[in-house]
């Protein structure tokens, strides 16, 4: 099939089985900063966002992401540059591995994710063996809290 | 990185017919959230030749209450149902089991459509929708028909539905007074599947139950109702501790569980036995009725 999709604000077109992983698409048009780790929607390394839903890119059909807009970690500075900061400040990274998909993962929290409690359900399928997650859930807490100025200045 | 080998036919009908007709092919799969699916695809377990994607049905997105019910749409997103304000208050075993489905991607794209027509024994949703008493709507070249979850479901990973027949709606009853509740037990991560899950709605007047309905998954083939769980009508709060406890180790005698790694058959007998009281208790003493 060919896929026609918006990746990262701008217009993608693939030729691909439809019943490839949005993942090996992605990668293969050389947007490697999305990982690829279980491949069985575990470990949150491969976290998109597709119409603005955190979805496991492996797991993802491409039919389905025909005509969506799809974010991935190269177009965070852009899309989530909050996110980003508050990443960087906190130093919410190790190895570095599993931040693509922690990243994307926060960009899509809604104002409902609060506390440390909604950070650490909300992202308990975004595995990290380096950090132990305090700084993790620190950067998160800290995106939440700078959105959250943004909408309402204080 | 493997690459995928082969090509299905992707369809992406816009009604339920055009749905049915598509289905009608030889080979071909419903297809919803593709949590399942993909995974299947992705492991070479699954090839079908033809694909069907009900994610642009718009009566399939439809979440509304209705005399006496709640109808929800077969592609409504677990987090949709997890975060609305009126399942939460009206039907919280519903809510609660939703919100417990794997993690946040997951839930992003699964919908109540998958949650049922996959009949995998382990998932959150059948015991839940099993307690609430609901229907499933469904439509095929047959014409609609509805069916309770223990109709659709007839064994492990499997349904009675046609190759063509789509699962439009679910309708959940709504009844004034009836409290709800849904338990899952996951001795290891929270996101695993439940090793054992129990759910249970009670009627209760005057504090005394009037109706009281349990079910467990995870446990056997399929989610499966605990007919004894009637015998707490008309039970006085001082014997709650006792009958319920002899409600449990009916529902543990009905389990016909199976070793795996979430448990020995042994051990998710005696979980059957604690969960169900936990769930029972936890329902009878609830302080959110349904207004
Ligand atoms: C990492 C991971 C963790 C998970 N953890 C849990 C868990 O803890 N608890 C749990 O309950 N589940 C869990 N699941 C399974 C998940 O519940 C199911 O994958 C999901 O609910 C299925 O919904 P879907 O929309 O994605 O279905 P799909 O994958 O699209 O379809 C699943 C099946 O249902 C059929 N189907 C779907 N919609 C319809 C319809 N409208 N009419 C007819 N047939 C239909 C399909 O043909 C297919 O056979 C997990 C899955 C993953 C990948
Ligand atoms: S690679 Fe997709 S969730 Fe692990
Ligand atoms: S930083 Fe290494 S896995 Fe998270």
């Amino acid at each position: 099939m060919k896929m026609h999709a918006r990746v990262n604000g701008s217009p993608f077109v693939a030729e691909v089985p439809a019943t490839s992983s949005l993942l090996e698409v992605l990668r293969g048009a050389g947007l490697t900063g999305t990982k690829e780790g279980c491949r069985i929607g575990v470990c949150g390394v491969c976290t998109v966002l597709v119409d603005n839903r955190p979805v496991s890119s492996c797991l993802y059909l491409a039919g389905c992401a025909d005509g969506a807009d799809i974010w991935t970690v190269e177009g965070m500075a852009e899309h989530a540059p909050s996110v980003v900061d508050a990443f960087v400040e906190c130093e919410g990274m190790q190895c570095g591995i599993c931040t693509p998909g922690q990243i994307v993962a926060v960009a899509s929290m809604g104002p409902d994710v609060r506390d440390e409690r909604d950070v650490r359900h909300y992202l308990s399928g975004n595995l990290c063996r380096c950090t132990g997650y305090g700084t993790i859930v620190e950067a998160a807490l800290d995106a939440q809290a700078r959105r959250r100025d943004e909408v309402a200045p204080a | 990185m493997t690459e995928s080998s082969g090509d299905a036919a992707f369809l992406v009908p816009g009604t339920v017919e055009a749905a049915v007709e598509a289905l009608g092919a030889a080979g071909a799969v419903a297809l919803a959230g593709g949590t399942s699916i993909g995974l299947m695809v992705g492991q070479g377990l699954l090839a079908p030749s033809v694909l069907v994607w009900l994610g642009r049905i718009p009566e399939l997105s439809v979440l509304e209450e209705e005399d006496g019910g709640m109808s929800i749409g077969a592609t409504t997103t677990l987090a949709a149902l997890a975060a609305h304000p009126r399942v939460r208050a009206t039907v919280p075993a519903l809510a609660d089991a939703a919100a417990s489905v794997g993690n946040t991607r997951v839930r992003a794209v699964a919908t109540i459509g998958g949650a049922v027509g996959h009949a995998d024994p382990r998932q959150d949703l059948p015991p839940a929708l099993l307690a609430l008493d609901a229907r499933v709507e469904v439509a095929g070249r047959r014409g609609r028909r509805r069916l309770a979850i223990d109709e659709l479901i007839d064994g492990f990973m499997s349904t009675v539905l046609d190759p063509d027949e789509v699962i439009t709606a679910v309708r959940v009853p709504l009844v004034v007074g009836r409290r709800s509740c849904y338990l899952r037990y996951t001795p290891g991560s929270a996101d695993d599947y439940p090793t054992v899950a129990a759910a249970a709605t009670a009627d209760v007047a005057d504090g005394v139950p009037t109706a009281v309905r349990l079910a467990i998954g995870g446990a056997g083939p399929a989610a499966y109702l605990v007919p004894e769980a009637e015998e707490l009508r008309g039970v006085p709060e001082g014997r709650w501790a006792s009958a319920t406890a002899e409600v449990a180790e009916s529902a543990a005698r009905r389990a016909d569980p199976v070793d795996d790694r979430l448990g020995s058959a042994a051990y998710k007998r005696r979980m059957v036995a604690v969960w169900a009281r936990r769930v029972l208790e936890r329902c009878l003493g609830a302080e959110g009725a349904l207004p």
